[in-house]
């Protein structure tokens, strides 16, 4: 089954492209990349896939949701990590996880239990505490703003079923590039 | 999805210490400039206008409109209208706070205060708040003409009271009913159009 299915995606804004334009399609258990010409543009690209910025051409999919015409349906089905990670402390955290179980209609006890087991498999951290929260729900997409690679593995081991897209920064795309700028590698 | 919980989630995110903080000083300052000017300004126009004007600053106020750009809130799996609804009742809360600051202050110096005065202030100072909402999701010139707007609306939805119109207050209550429910609207629509961009790098 398609998880996401990203068709000539791009993001404009006061007529500048921000985003170097994209195609890919992931099955459920896959991997790819986005590769960006700036950070910028790779959480951008990374908040396309998630479903929080529309595109300004191109359309995107998570499961059978438009993300322009039905992001909370799409979003459901998204774990989105920022490349900032999670700063807060532990109590934060705590917090952050008790909010979000009350957002997505989850047991607050499984969602804390669920978060500190990922961290468990992953190690503190910023990124590793954002990935935690990411995670509570069950998702069927993951999507990794700039990761560092070993979290790439990680969450596989923890959502082997789910399909995850990660962004990076590289000198293969530019902006004025044409679809598709950057082959997805699709596992 | 549980849009109650959502909600009230939402809410108590915001409603926290420094809610209360900002609640009580609001009221305190308002109060202050009721004590020493309800005598100068007495005429109704005044009071009301002073609610509308200092619920439009406050609800489009920078820390708070950063907390409102926050990227959580974008990743949660809501409509426009259920995140609007959800981000609205804070700032709704923290506008009655001038209103009340102004009857405490207006009540300490000359020891009454109309209550028909009173209910549209409460009035014109929700539907500022819910017009200056919009502004957060703006920037520069566009922002601070939202806050003018939500200024001029919240004025003019009391001027059947202020002009003793027949069934003035009435009049002036359902107009901000009216009012509240499209800023109300456009607020989602600004949410639900707002894309978190990452800052510049």
């Amino acid at each position: 089954m398609k998880i996401l299915r990203a068709t000539d995606v791009t993001f404009v804004r006061d007529g500048v492209p921000l985003v170097a334009p994209f195609s890919l399609s992931l099955d459920a258990g896959a991997a790819a990349e986005i590769v960006q010409p700036s950070t910028r543009a790779a959480s951008i690209a990374a908040r396309l896939c998630a479903a929080i910025v529309k595109p300004s051409r191109g359309v995107i999919y998570v499961g059978e949701f438009e993300t322009r015409l039905q992001p909370p349906q799409a979003k459901r089905l998204v774990g989105f990590v920022d490349a900032g990670g999670f700063e807060g402390d532990a109590h934060a955290l705590r917090c952050e996880v008790a909010f979000r179980a009350d957002v997505w209609n989850l047991d607050k006890a499984a969602a804390q239990s669920r978060a500190t087991e990922i961290l468990d498999a992953l190690g503190d951290g910023p990124y590793a505490r954002a990935i935690a929260l990411a995670l509570v729900a069950e998702v069927a997409l993951v999507v990794l703003d700039q990761p560092q690679r070993r979290f790439v593995g990680r969450v596989r081991k923890l959502v082997p079923e789910a399909a995850i897209v990660h962004t990076l920064v590289g000198a293969t795309a530019a902006l004025s590039a044409p679809v598709p700028a950057s082959a997805p590698a699709v596992r | 999805m549980n849009e109650f919980r959502a909600t009230v989630a939402i809410v108590r995110r915001h409603i926290d210490r420094h809610f209360a903080i900002d609640w009580a000083m609001q009221f305190g300052i308002v109060a202050a400039i009721a004590f020493a000017f309800t005598q100068t300004f007495a005429h109704p126009l005044f009071p009301l206008a002073i609610a509308s004007v200092l619920a439009a600053a406050s609800a489009a106020e920078r820390s708070h409109a950063e907390s409102l750009r926050r990227l959580t809130f974008f990743a949660m799996p809501l409509y426009g209208r259920q995140l609007a609804r959800a981000h609205a009742i804070a700032p709704s809360l923290l506008a009655l706070a001038i209103p009340a600051g102004y009857a405490a202050g207006s009540i300490a110096r000359t020891h009454e205060f109309p209550a028909a005065l009173l209910a549209t202030m409460f009035g014109a100072a929700l539907v500022s708040t819910l017009v200056a909402l919009s502004s957060i999701f703006r920037d520069g010139l566009r922002a601070s003409l939202y806050v003018v707007l939500a200024a001029i609306v919240g004025v003019a939805v009391t001027l059947p009271f202020v002009l003793q119109a027949d069934y003035g207050l009435a009049l002036s209550a359902a107009l901000a009913a009216i009012a509240a429910f499209f800023a109300l609207r456009a607020f989602g629509e600004t949410l639900a159009r707002y894309d978190p961009l990452p800052l510049s790098s």
